[in-house]
């Protein structure tokens, strides 16, 4: 699949994004669970969705996920700290739950697995009601070893249901190998449900944007559910300050070489998409834009006790 | 009206939505051709099958009723039927944790209108007896339903249907097919959250649901021949508690037996008593009395599930007690 240049720039300023966010909410937030060298898979991911579609993100990438739907990055930001501008007034984190305003399916519970499920019930009410809206479950190799996963893939596939089930394989859950606790490969699963399943090189932002491309137009053709696998690397500990990484020092090192926003940077300067200059405006816009959002945010204010809201729990 | 049981006039209910609003759909295990266990979905399938909106799933309660929790906040309103209550332990986490959750931490922006239909109950069926319902009492933003008859299971099921809330719908095998009554056709509400007096009484309130509403009611024919007069609140909803009725009954009689058929630990039983003690104790005559299983599992064999189970009598000696201090 040919992607326009215009789409590619599109790509390589929300994996900007997801850097540029990963670097400014690790000043504030030792617990944030970042995407360092996981760019490419991220924004293939939720890039280019129609109104109408639904994502079901991974949490590793679920604030990459709701910007790209089109909420504000301040208010996602001001999510992380709870404050009262953020999409829920400070009721929830924003890292892992976006606002379902925007097509976005959060991680309620903080447990993995059944957001899968809730994604493929989104692509079932698309198929009910005729329409050729997507649904996009993205996860973690971790959550791969889930029933819910399982469930959801069989459930999708049985029924025919438009959904993009996408693996974004870091090849660790928190500091279990997936090597060592996935058995087989995610993609070859695909094969018992009957529908496509490929394995992509998660650091190639190009080919991991022609799979999703071409994942989705065949769900909107209601051809059926296509797993995904992008292959990828967490280069950097579970979360922010996490001292410590059992994985051998080489490995990291070979795949922090791969950085995937370098990749595609060398690439589309080579193939004359763009030259350094126009790069580096991007980089620079979008750090101004991120660095403005994170002030806003930071200086907004705390929720009041009104937010508690015990009468609201009910619709 | 017409004469129908707990299954028929449940399954007339969701007939009737269905016609109504083309965005209810059901979905479960076994309930396409087959009818659905116990016939819970009989006729269905014949009128809207075709439709696409009576769905067979694959043995997956988690898949489909997170399946259910996705189409919901979609803007379907989906019906899944569970088959037993026994698999709540299998979905508690898409039904309860998140679907319970999603409205208040979306700050009103997520709405879940999903109902879970759910069989169980000691009865003539000898399996899948558990009642778990107190489980969810404890879980934020799902409603609880436990109809007793069956226009209350009618009228009930239609207001579950319509709610924007997680609703567990549950189904008593004991009062499944256990006889017709008289049910309005067509259009019928009743408001979730609303108890009912089954029977008036001055002198001990019986609070129960479902199947314990029905042996309250046999308690209050025992006790009305000693000259006791009971009066029975049927919950019919267990989330939200209807607290004004409650309290309202037991500021004229000042006499409580709560009659649950869940383990008396932890159970919703403990709630209205904690209820009563909480913002009705000036009305208190009498200690109240809890009438509930003993903290064991469902037993098997009848002569100990029948040891199990408060029965009527068991339920009147209570009263009896509490209506004597």
């Amino acid at each position: 699949m040919t992607q326009s240049n215009e789409t590619l720039l599109d790509l390589y300023r929300l994996m900007v994004v997801t850097r540029e966010v990963d670097l400014a909410v690790s000043e504030i937030d030792g617990h944030w669970h970042g995407c360092d060298g996981e760019e490419a898979v991220v924004a293939a991911a939720y890039m280019g969705l129609r109104d109408g579609d639904t994502v079901a993100p991974h949490y590793r990438g679920s604030l990459v996920a709701a910007y790209a739907r089109g909420a504000d990055l301040a208010r996602l930001f001001a999510g992380i700290m709870g404050k009262a501008t953020s999409y829920n007034r400070g009721r929830y984190r924003s890292d892992i739950c976006g606002p379902p305003e925007f097509g976005v399916i959060g991680l309620y519970s903080g447990a993995l697995g059944p957001p899968l499920s809730y994604a493929t019930g989104a692509a079932l009410a698309a198929k009910l009601d005729g329409t050729d809206a997507v649904a996009m479950a993205v996860f973690g190799d971790g959550s791969s070893s889930r029933g819910d996963c399982h469930e959801a893939m069989n459930f999708a596939a049985s029924l025919k249901l438009p959904v993009v089930f996408l693996c974004q394989n870091n090849q660790v859950a928190i500091s279990t190998p997936s090597r060592d606790r996935v058995a087989g490969t995610v993609a070859d699963r695909a094969l018992g449900y009957g529908m496509p399943g490929v394995q992509v090189d998660g650091n190639d932002a190009v080919a991991m944007v022609d799979a999703v491309a071409e994942a989705r137009a065949r769900a909107r053709r209601g051809e059926g559910p296509s797993l995904i696998e992008g292959l990828t690397y967490r280069a950097r500990g579970h979360f922010v300050s996490d001292a410590a990484d059992p994985r051998p020092r080489d490995e990291v090192e070979a795949w922090r070489a791969r950085n995937p926003i370098r990749l595609f940077r060398d690439r589309l300067a080579g193939d004359g998409v763009a030259d350094t200059a126009h790069l580096d405006a991007i980089d620079a816009e979008v750090r101004d834009q991120v660095a403005a959002a994170m002030a806003q945010a930071q200086t907004d204010p705390e929720p009041g006790a009104d937010v508690l809201g015990a009468d609201d729990v009910y619709a | 009206m017409a004469r129908q049981t707990f299954q028929e006039a449940t399954v007339a209910a969701i007939a009737h939505e269905m016609r109504r609003d083309r965005n209810v759909f059901i979905m479960g295990e076994d309930i396409g051709a087959f009818g659905g266990p116990l016939h819970s979905c009989k006729g269905l399938w014949d009128e809207f099958g075709a439709q696409g909106r009576v769905i067979d799933t694959p043995i997956s309660e988690g898949g489909f009723v997170g399946a259910g929790v996705g189409a919901a906040l979609a803007g379907k309103r989906p019906i899944v039927d569970l088959m037993f209550l026994e698999f709540m332990g299998l979905v508690i986490h898409q039904f309860g944790l998140d679907g319970g959750a999603m409205h208040y931490y979306s700050d009103g922006k997520a709405k879940v209108p999903l109902v879970v239909r759910a069989k169980y109950g000691v009865g003539p069926f000898h399996g899948h007896a558990y009642d778990f319902h107190s489980w969810l009492l404890n879980v934020p933003g799902v409603k609880v339903v436990a109809p007793a008859t069956p226009s209350d299971a009618k009228g009930l099921m239609a207001a579950s249907i319509r709610d924007d809330n997680p609703v567990l719908f549950m189904e008593h095998m004991g009062l499944y097919h256990a006889g017709r009554e008289e049910v309005p056709e067509g259009e019928y509400v009743i408001p979730l959250g609303k108890a009912d007096v089954k029977r008036r009484g001055r002198d001990v309130t019986i609070v129960a649901s479902a199947l314990m509403t029905k042996r309250a009611l046999a308690a209050a024919d025992i006790l009305a021949q000693d000259g006791i007069e009971a009066e029975v609140v049927d919950l019919r909803t267990l989330a939200p508690l209807d607290e004004e009725t409650v309290l309202e009954s037991v500021a004229r009689t000042g006499r409580l037996v709560v009659a649950c058929e869940a383990v008396k630990s932890g159970g919703s039983a403990s709630e209205v008593a904690a209820l009563v003690v909480e913002k009705g104790f000036a009305h208190l005559k009498a200690p109240i009395a809890r009438v509930a299983p003993p903290n064991v599992p469902v037993p098997f064999h009848r002569e100990l599930e029948k040891l199990y189970l408060p029965d009527a009598g068991r339920i009147a000696e209570a009263a009896r007690a509490a209506a004597a201090a």
